[in-house]
Parts: structure tokens; sequence; C-alpha cells
């Protein structure tokens, strides 16, 4: 089995060889960056650069899957956000002030797809495409609505009209329902096998389950419409509260932060549903060691999760050791 | 008792599943100073200002803070902490208070008397403020006086602020594993400038392992712990002796 017929096995509910392991969101490191001589910011900013860094999660760490983009800024981009780069050692942020505020009729740019990076981020799929063919699978990034409208107006103004006024929200939930849409379709379009929304806003650590349910739940449904590659729903922090609700949006895969629980999504969620996750990324991958990386595996494995992955987005300076201990454990189930 | 009863319609909202109900408390016998509380526990930014103004009529600006406007956001605290109350209420709760003290000040022709300062900030590259902005309102709430920094601070502005405030204590927040690499890299230059004060970090992407590698460093697992933690660093407590005591 190579790694994208390794993937789709889970995905089409038969065995595969053994566990897959690759990641929903960002597994770029420093030491990776060295291997393939790609380097921030410029894997942010160009479409080879970016698709070199992506290919070290298979070439160099031997991920199932290899992601682009790393950061989550392009839709904001293209919708009028200004962008402040990481630098080197960063991801790339969203600059303040936000161009809207509440009050505000946003427009959706016609040509939203030639607009800020995304002609590069389209580029570096191609090129993966090209270079990776049907063996490993390609997954292309997007932000759910809820994260791009907090873009859009500012975060704090957004989750304070969670509360105050929710139907001011709606206007800025479309357009981050429709930009990741249309960038999913330009993405499966450049070559990408399966789309990966990940919606850091949309976390009951920041908004109360029931906005979750009562506004974004359909945004998020309506932005995975009509894709017709798997798609996995990302949601940072304990997602208990709202994963019955993120599995009934469509996402065939739910990736969770070991902090929610793999056996309650299970029970929510119902058989169908295909569970992606494992160690923290920051407590665990990045600050211990191959012992702790490979317990907290196996544990996540005991829960209920079916592909292995880092719990979030990979910080830059995990050590490589980690990361091939997770994988180590993947090859063991 | 007819303000609890309004309390529960508010709550009538949380029947979703795994949200847990609760009902704010009592605040205050008195019935003016408790119509203010309740604005501060429902988070109603508009309602406070007028009802701080007919307030002042009859109740002196310390008593309103003290007794009304502190009290309430505690409540709030509360049902925070129990998990009744998500962010957003929380924020709502703060920025009224915030408007009702500021009204009070207006009154006195002073600033309310605070205990010490405290510098707080979010990582640069760090857009989200979230825990901060948590730890700006419980601290406001106890009495300290919050030199807030915002959300995606350099290092060097960290530093300057501390220079020239003199805070019994400062804290940083991150929620991406990207951006807490900033910490050790502030606590080396305080402590360079002769600034021995303890440094609470905490958000979704610390952890307590990271935060005590490196002097000055105390982890600060919950928003809830930073008035105890400040009021420690009051009194003089070195971070050495905070990080025995709040950590591991």
């Amino acid at each position: 089995m190579n790694a994208k017929e390794r993937v789709m096995a889970v995905l089409n509910h038969q065995k595969p060889d053994r566990m897959p392991c690759f990641c929903a969101n960002s597994t770029v490191t420093y030491e990776q960056m060295e291997k393939v001589q790609a380097f921030w910011p410029s894997g942010h900013e160009k479409g080879e650069d970016m698709a070199k860094q992506a290919l070290a999660a298979y070439t160099v760490v031997g991920f199932d899957a290899v992601r682009v983009p790393f950061c989550q800024t392009f839709e904001a981009e293209a919708l009028g956000c200004g962008v402040k780069s990481g630098g080197t050692e960063g991801i790339p942020g969203i600059a303040h002030p936000s161009p809207y505020t509440l009050n505000d009729t946003p427009v959706f740019p016609n040509d939203f797809l030639s607009r800020g990076r995304i002609p590069e981020l389209l580029k570096a799929v191609r090129i993966l495409k090209k270079e990776l063919k049907d063996e490993v699978l390609i997954i292309g990034g997007i932000i759910g609505p809820f994260t791009i409208a907090g873009a859009l107006v500012d975060t704090v103004p957004l989750l304070k009209a969670s509360f105050k006024t929710p139907e001011k929200m709606r206007p800025f939930l479309e357009m981050g329902q429709k930009a990741g849409n249309m960038l999913a379709k330009a993405l499966i379009e450049a070559g990408a096998d399966m789309i990966s929304c990940e919606d850091m806003t949309a976390s009951p650590d920041l908004i109360a389950p029931k906005t979750y349910r009562d506004y974004e739940m359909d945004y998020q449904t309506a932005q995975f419409e009509g894709i017709r590659v798997p798609k996995i729903l990302h949601i940072c922090g304990n997602v208990d509260g709202i994963v019955a609700w993120m599995g009934q949006t469509g996402a065939e895969i739910l990736s969770l932060e070991p902090k929610a629980s793999a056996q309650l999504a299970r029970e929510k969620c119902g058989p169908d549903i295909i569970l992606m996750g494992g160690v923290d990324t920051a407590t665990t991958l990045f600050m211990k060691d191959v012992a702790t990386v490979k317990a907290g595996s196996e544990e996540s494995i005991a829960d209920g999760i079916q592909m292995l992955a880092p719990g979030c987005a990979v910080a830059p300076g995990t050590p490589m050791e980690n990361l091939l201990a997770m994988l180590e454990v993947a090859k063991a189930h | 008792m007819k303000i609890l009863s309004d309390f529960s319609n508010i709550f009538k909202r949380y029947d979703i599943d795994l949200e847990k109900v609760g009902q704010a408390k009592q605040i205050s016998k008195d019935p003016i100073l408790q119509s203010i509380a309740k604005f501060v526990v429902e988070g109603d930014e508009d309602g406070i200002s007028p009802a701080v103004d007919e307030a002042l009529k009859t109740k002196t600006p310390l008593d309103i803070i003290n007794d009304a406007l502190i009290a309430g956001m505690n409540e709030v605290s509360r049902l925070w902490e129990e998990g009744v109350y998500f962010l957003p209420q929380v924020i709502l709760s703060s920025d009224a208070m915030n408007i009702g003290i500021a009204k009070c000040e207006k009154a006195m022709g002073k600033s309310m008397e605070r205990k010490g300062k405290v510098v707080t900030h979010t990582a640069e590259g760090d857009i989200h403020d979230i825990g901060q902005v948590i730890v700006n309102a419980l601290l406001n709430a106890n009495g300290f006086e919050v030199i807030n920094l915002g959300a995606d601070v350099p290092v060097d502005k960290v530093v300057a602020a501390c220079k020239e405030h003199r805070p019994v204590m400062v804290t940083g927040t991150a929620l991406m594993t990207t951006t807490m690499t900033a910490f050790p890299k502030i606590a080396h230059q305080l402590k360079a400038v002769g600034l021995d004060i303890p440094f609470i970090c905490g958000g979704g992407a610390v952890c307590e392992e990271y935060v005590t590698s490196f002097d000055l460093g105390v982890y600060g697992k919950e928003a809830s712990q930073a008035p105890g933690m400040a009021e420690d660093a009051l009194t003089g407590e070195k971070w050495s002796a905070m990080r025995g005591k709040w950590n591991g």
C-alpha cells in the first residue's frame, strides 16, 4: 500500500496495512527546513519553497500526507486583511486594525483567487501533484467561516457580537464560508486530494457551544458543500461540547486535540466518522521526549483515534525524533 | 428575588448537551447596588451607564465600585470557572464593569486606589489575546492597575513597559506554540536590566515545563490564578517562591 492508498483505505472503512500518520495542520520544523533548504518567510510566500517544505513531511519525516499552507492568513489577506510577516522563525499573522467593523457590509472580491498569495499556494499544490502523483496524499488547507470572520472584524468584537448582536455576524460568516469554499475548489483543481479546514476561533475555549450550533455549524456545512474530496474539520482545544455538531457539517474526518475525547466523538458522531489526532503539540511533541510521545500516541489510539496525528499545528522547534517516534507507533498498528 | 428569577430566564438557553446550567447569586442586599451588579453580570454595556449615574445620587462611588461593579465581576468569574459562562460573556461583563468604574472615578475626581501595577501582554505573533482579556478583567476586578499592552507585542516593548511602570509582576499569554519562544527572551532581558519580577506565562500552547525552564518564569495554568499571584507578588514574594507555591 502506498501512503495515499493507506489513508484512503481508512476513509473507505477498509483495513489499511498499518495506521496512517499525518497531520491536518502544518508540520514544518526548522530541522526539515534545513534538510530541504527552503526557509521561512519564503515558504509562506513562494510556491516553490512552499512545495519544498510541504514535501519534507513525506521525504524527511515519512508522513502519509503533505499539506499546504502553514499559516492561517491566505483567505483573510485576499479579503482585505493586512498580514504581518513572521520572519524566519514564525508564521504570518493578521495585522491590526481589521478591515471591517460589525456595522459594515463586506464586499466579496470577484478576483478572490488571484489576490494575495493564493496564486502561490495553488502553484505549490500543482508542484506537489507533479512530484507525488498519486502516491502521497496532498492536503489543501482552508480556514473556517468563524475564524475568517474573526480576522475581518477582529476576534474580540466578534465574540461580543456572538452574545449581543449575533445576526451582525452573518455577513462575515458568509464571506468566510464563500472564501473557504472557493479556495477549496481551486486547491482540488490544482491537485489536492483532501481539504483540511482549520477553525480555531470556533473552539469552545472562545465561543459558547450554542454559538457553534446556532450560527457556525450552518456556515461550516455550506463551506463544505460541493467539495468532492474528503474533508477534515480541525477545531483546537477541548471540543467535547460541540463535537456532535462538528460531525454533522459534512466532514468525513474530525481532527482532535488530546484535550478532546475521541471516545465521546465516536459516541456523538456515530461509526462512520473518521477520527484523527494524537499527542499534544505543545506539552508533548515540542517539550517532551520519545518515550512520552509514544505513550501519548498509544493513549490516543486506545481512546479511538484511527489516524495518528499531531493534535494541532506542529511547533517549528519540535525535535525530529519526536515526530519519528509518533510515526513509529503508527507503524506498529 | 425578582432579579434572580430574571437570571433564570437568561439561563433557559443553556439547555444544550454538555453545557452546564448555573445561576448567578445575589450580589448585594441593597437593591440599587444589586441592580448595578446585575448589569455587570449580564454584560450590559448600554444599561450600566445610566444606572451608575442614578446610583451616584445616593451611593458613594467607592461603594458602587467595590460592592456592585467588582462584586459583580467576581460573580462572573465564578460562573466562568464553573463552566456556566463562556468567554464572550466574560468580555462583555468586564467591559460593562470598566464603564461603571470610569463613571465612578469621574465622580470621585480621581482614579480609584489600586494595589499595584501588573503589565500584561500576548506574545509577539499571537493574535489571540483571548486569555489575556480574562486576566485583565480579573486583575482589574481585584484592584490591580493593569498596564494592558494588548496582543502581538514585541519583546522590547514588554521590557520597556516594565522599566517604565515598575509593575509587581508581568504576564504573558500565548495560544500558539510558534509564539511562546518570546517568553524566555523577555525573561532574559528583564533580568539583564535588574527587574527581578515574577513573569507569569500561560495560555493554550504554554506548559509548565517550558515556563519553569527559564528564570523569572511562573506557569499560570488558569487565568483565575492571576489575582492570587498578583497578591503574592505585591507582598514582595520572589518568583522562585511563587513557582514553588503555584507550580508543581
